[in-house]
């Protein structure tokens, strides 16, 4: 099977290195794609599930733009609504109407939501939650699940990372997943100064599996929430519409008090959302909070396209079977070469590891030869499946998943 | 945690760990060794406590104790020890009387070369042995500062307690220079040499570009981005070792 080359992509890095910190920055950056130099960097064009570099090379895209595209690059109906919005305007003086169509959709369909507010980025609305909360409450801190990612904020950001101060973390408290004793004693010692627990529906951090809660998990974290006064914050920017067009609390069976949306809304066109109980609202309207761009009316078009079209076909039991047929099958090549390819979280955004060699460093280069042949896996993050990776996407990418198993075996033998 | 202790720790459990790859790759450096048999104690009051060893023409760094020196040298703090590294004190000799004149007119012309080459002008630079012998100093003084700020440093404590169990190979390519370092939950140390089964691995494609690197004049992203410095497995680990690295220039430049 041929293997790609990047000349294109590496030529125009060099020139991004002079003059764009990073080259390439943020979740983007080719810094974690292991080898750097399997990867192309500059996507040229883009249509259904498939992407095309710089240097012509064609994958089928499983990162979906790390999430946004959920109903196929350049889908008709959104870009057909994105356009006609266009043509009456889009970033102009006065709000626009289609801002309230979106929110009264978006109540609509998801239960727990009362009221929306739209700005443009995850970390936006993850942000903004915490901030509602505290206005809500009048208590500082915050409460997350430790290796959680809820943007890029100072706050939100990792122990010793660049530009964060000791004060911007000394209001977060993170215990561990899925363990409702600490999360109890963590309650129990912040007494009344708890304004949030911010958490994804299910755990999904980079470089490690995935993890479901255990049953009866948010049940009895919702529990002491109501109990303690703390409110529940659902930062379903990854998995939002993937699991349940209703949020993924639904899903899991549990009430939020604010949900964070963003990824999937709109299929690429830039918008987010905070969805919040009417409980909150007053708390909510007493923020102020605002972006330069977040009355856009484009993106609003394009959401409320996109999310009729998701509902209409009920877009994510499409991703969820359309991922297990794929993983299944990929599974099944695995074990015939001998190799355990562990598969974890939602099938509609999957994390894969294969558990042979707990380094990583098998996984990755067998990541790096499927995205060499054409089909684009990271190995340090989940996947992201959309309603338009086809069956014959599928059976391409199983042949391009056999190819590289067979590489890696032919290069380490039984050595794994 | 005081910055003097932690500033005394890095010169002797890093800094002076060079002088075993000075006295190994500078020939006039290997040459001046080549007759010594002592071994000097560096005892430090609330402080580090370290040694150097010349046997046979070959020397060795080490922590804590070493058996029968020749010479003790004695600082009232890691203050201190710290202002004989900037050459602003001398410490006080508590054995070793008789190896005065060694002291006073020998040990320093080794001393002298390692400053030499650790504090190098752009110039020195374009000397390619030079370069190679700044270089794995420079890698040298990294690694082994990595326990130290690790353990004693406030940040540096945080940031090590999320680290997995494991251990991260640093190497410069083709087999030019190697130094594995092991996180386990007794500890973290550093060690010349290649990792058996590293965790991760962080290749630099060879010395000029790692002086570069680890001289902080290229950006870690675009190194590993261009394919100049290559990274593999637990990428989490070197992420964090990263972050403990950065903090070292709080300390020593």
């Amino acid at each position: 099977m041929k293997s790609y080359d990047y000349k294109k992509s590496r030529s125009l890095f060099k020139k991004a290195a002079e003059v764009i910190p990073c080259g390439i920055y943020g979740h983007y950056s080719p810094s974690p794609l292991v080898p750097a130099t399997a990867y192309p960097f500059y996507t040229a064009k883009a249509k259904g599930s498939h992407i095309w570099d710089i240097d012509g090379n064609e994958f089928i895209d499983y990162m979906c733009a790390y999430g946004p595209m959920v109903t196929g690059y350049g889908n008709r109906k959104v870009d057909e609504a994105a356009a006609k919005q266009a043509k009456l305007g889009n970033c102009v003086t006065g709000a626009p109407p289609v801002m309230v169509e979106l929110a009264e959709y978006m109540t609509d369909i998801i239960p727990c939501a009362d009221w929306v507010f739209f700005a443009k980025n995850g970390g936006d609305v993850t942000n903004y939650a915490v901030m509602v909360s505290r206005a809500a409450t009048g208590r500082n801190k915050i409460l997350m699940i430790s290796g959680g990612y809820h943007g890029v904020s100072p706050w939100m950001q990792g122990d010793g990372h660049h530009g964060v101060m000791d004060d911007d973390k000394k209001n977060v408290i993170a215990v561990k997943w899925n363990d409702v004793a600490e999360f109890e004693k963590a309650v129990s010692e912040n007494r009344g100064e708890i304004a949030c627990f911010i958490s994804s529906p299910y755990h999904h951090p980079a470089f490690g599996d995935n993890e479901f809660p255990a049953e009866g998990y948010w049940n009895k974290i919702e529990s002491i929430c109501r109990k303690e006064g703390i409110v529940i914050i659902t930062d379903d920017i990854r998995a939002g519409f993937r699991l349940d067009m209703r949020g993924s609390n639904e899903y899991f069976g549990y009430k939020s008090d604010l949900i964070c949306f963003c990824k999937a809304i709109a299929n690429g066109y830039p918008i987010s959302a905070l969805a919040g109980s009417k409980e909150l609202m007053n708390a909510a309207s007493k923020v102020f909070y605002t972006g330069s761009y977040w009355f856009s009316a484009v993106p609003m078009a394009a959401a409320l396209a996109n999310l009729k079209e998701m509902k209409k076909i009920n877009a994510p039991a499409i991703m969820i079977k359309q991922g297990r047929k794929l993983l299944d099958g990929m599974v099944s090549i695995a074990s015939s070469y001998g190799y355990n390819l562990k598969v974890s979280g939602s099938p509609s955004m999957p994390y894969l590891r294969i558990t042979n060699d707990p380094s990583f460093m098998l996984h990755q280069e067998w990541c790096a030869e499927c995205t060499k042949r054409g089909a684009y896996f990271t190995s340090h993050h989940n996947w992201f499946i959309s309603t338009v990776h086809s069956d014959k996407d599928l059976k391409r990418t199983w042949d391009i998943v056999d190819d590289a198993f067979k590489v890696i075996r032919k290069k380490y033998g039984d050595e794994f | 945690m005081d910055f003097n202790l932690i500033k005394a720790n890095l010169n002797l459990y890093a800094v002076i760990k060079n002088l075993e790859d000075l006295t190994l790759h500078d020939k006039e450096m290997k040459e001046l060794i080549s007759k010594w048999n002592l071994s000097i104690q560096f005892i430090v009051r609330n402080g580090p406590k370290g040694y150097i060893e010349f046997t046979d023409g070959k020397c060795s760094v080490g922590r804590g104790k070493c058996k029968r020196p020749s010479i003790v040298l004695y600082f009232f703090s890691p203050l201190h020890l710290n202002k004989m590294f900037d050459g602003t004190a001398n410490p006080v000799p508590l054995k070793g009387f008789s190896k005065i004149r060694f002291l006073m007119k020998d040990f320093p012309k080794l001393t002298d070369r390692l400053a030499y080459y650790l504090k190098p002008e752009n110039d020195l630079l374009k000397n390619i042995d030079y370069l190679k012998i700044n270089t794995i100093m420079l890698m040298n003084t990294a690694a082994f500062a990595i326990p130290e700020i690790a353990k004693e440093n406030g940040r540096g404590k945080i940031i090590a307690s999320h680290i997995p169990e494991g251990i991260v190979e640093m190497k410069i390519l083709p087999d030019f220079h190697s130094l594995n370092i092991s996180f386990s939950s007794s500890g973290i140390v550093t060690q010349k040499g290649k990792a058996v089964r590293p965790s991760a691995v962080m290749a630099m494609k060879n010395f000029k570009i790692a002086n570069d690197f680890l001289n902080g004049k290229t950006d870690p992203f675009t190194a590993i981005a261009s394919g100049d410095v290559m990274i593999k497995g637990n990428i989490p680990m070197l992420d964090a070792m990263s972050l403990l690295l950065d903090r070292i220039p709080e300390y020593i430049s």
